[in-house]
């Protein structure tokens, strides 16, 4: 069991490596800056 | 009769008892950073309510139909009706420790049930269905299913594994939350327009302060301050990282980007999953669990969307089926190594066990799911469940308490 243990953990590593990061961002208007400027 | 109430187990349970309670609150901001901001003060007070109308409801009679002396395996007596006779000596359940402590620690747990549903419902039930539902629903579903597996009853004797509540807590309380979301309808607008979290970072303080508390749910269950605790302590924190780890990754492959509010969500089912085996499995097990945690809920959640069931907070998808993967995973690995009271799981030769936590998931989903049923439609008939389409658009704060959570 603890070499299943260890597997999923290395799994997640490598999973963290390979994930492409995609999608629409989302644009955070800034108030308080806009109030400043 | 000697005095055998230990200092040590006393203050443990005492202080494990604080610890649950304020898991109620945490989960009142858990949900509230995921509601719209219209809805964030009746979110909460679904939650801090409901630790006031419990703590009342145990200490009249909840507690004596859970943990009195057993009728038939079905319910408990009432002879400590209002506590009658649950006084400073230790009590059957726990022999060093007094009555009351054994007691007021099993009434946060009996708080926070109840509590968990209410993601299932919020943004659209009347306050007033919502208070004689939570009444009635911990008096008849919570009660007995906490008598069956802890108070004696037939689950206990059957021998199914139940360390701090998968069964009697996640799944009666998952289940009953699917059948809520079910009866209720789906909230205006769903599906057309946009119900983000008003605010993520209440969510992720809320998820904090729940792995916080969860310490005395899960390592409070040993209800003795010694080694049996100290596994469950850190069998407790792993499920709860490796879930918090799987969910985020999973989602990320999923949808692009690695979530924060998916880490939190991961972290509760992770914990939701260790509950019920916290006292029975070691720390690779518990890896296990929180690995399984991340991809079952992540996965039903998904499932419950694509079928367009408007369980508003997900509570089935974490509580129902993380407590369900717990307590069958309960009877794959446990380990007499770890409690020596206990009994071994599949993976150590006794695949029997296997078989009873399968029934004591079975019993608990259709006894929760049928009286859940009844007690909604006979408030509906009564009382009304839902509030009218005008005053879930302007927002529960404004319609039914009269407040408003923001003034900037």
């Amino acid at each position: 069991m603890e070499i299943l243990a260890f597997v999923s953990f290395a799994v997640l590593v490598v999973a963290w490596l390979v994930a492409p990061t995609r999608g629409n961002i989302i644009v955070v208007s800034h108030a308080e800056e806009s109030k400043a400027a | 009769m000697p005095n055998t109430i230990s200092a040590g187990d006393t203050a443990w349970l005492l202080a494990s008892a604080a610890l649950v309670m304020l898991m109620t609150p945490a989960l009142g901001f858990f949900y509230g950073g995921l509601v719209r901001r219209k809805n964030v003060l009746a979110t909460i007070m679904h939650s801090f309510f409901i630790l006031a109308l419990i703590s009342v409801q145990w200490v009249l009679w909840g507690y004596t139909l859970a943990f009195g002396p057993d009728h038939g395996g079905l319910i408990g007596g009432l002879d400590w009706l209002a506590l009658r006779g649950v006084g400073q000596d230790p009590g059957p359940y726990a022999p060093t420790v007094p009555h009351e402590a054994y007691m007021v620690f099993q009434m946060m747990f009996a708080v926070i049930t109840p509590a968990l549903i209410t993601g299932a419902f919020a943004e659209r039930k009347r306050f007033k269905a919502f208070v004689i539902f939570t009444l009635l629903w911990a008096t008849f579903v919570y009660d007995p299913v906490a008598h069956w597996v802890w108070g004696g009853g037939w689950l206990g004797q059957l021998g199914a594994l139940d360390f701090a509540g998968g069964t009697v807590v996640h799944i009666t309380s998952g289940v009953s939350a699917l059948v809520a979301a079910l009866v209720l309808g789906r909230r205006v607008g769903f599906g057309r327009e946009a119900m983000d979290p008003h605010d993520a970072t209440m969510t992720v303080l809320g998820a904090s302060l729940l792995w916080f508390g969860w310490f005395g749910f899960n390592a409070g269950s040993a209800i003795t301050a010694g080694g049996l605790a100290a596994n469950a302590f850190v069998v407790t924190n792993t499920a709860a990282a490796m879930g918090a780890l799987t969910w985020m990754t999973v989602s990320w492959l999923h949808k692009g980007a690695p979530s924060v509010l998916g880490a939190a969500a991961g972290a509760v089912a992770g914990l939701v999953a260790i509950t019920p085996a916290s006292g029975y499995v070691d720390v690779s097990a518990s890896i296990l669990i929180g690995l399984g945690a991340g991809v079952f809920c992540y996965t039903a959640i998904q499932l419950t969307k694509r079928l367009k069931v408007d369980d508003a907070l997900d509570v089935f998808g974490v509580h129902g089926v993380g407590g369900a993967w717990g307590a069958l995973a309960t009877g794959i690995f446990a380990t007499v190594a770890v409690n020596s009271g206990a009994k071994d799981g599949l993976l150590y030769g006794n695949p029997g066990q296997l078989g009873i936590q399968a029934i004591a998931v079975a019993a608990s989903i259709v006894y929760s799911a049928v009286m859940t049923f009844v007690i909604l439609k006979l408030i509906d008939v009564f009382v009304g469940l839902r509030v009218p389409e005008s005053e879930e658009v302007l927002g529960l704060d404004a319609s039914q308490h009269r407040e408003a959570a923001y003034q900037i």
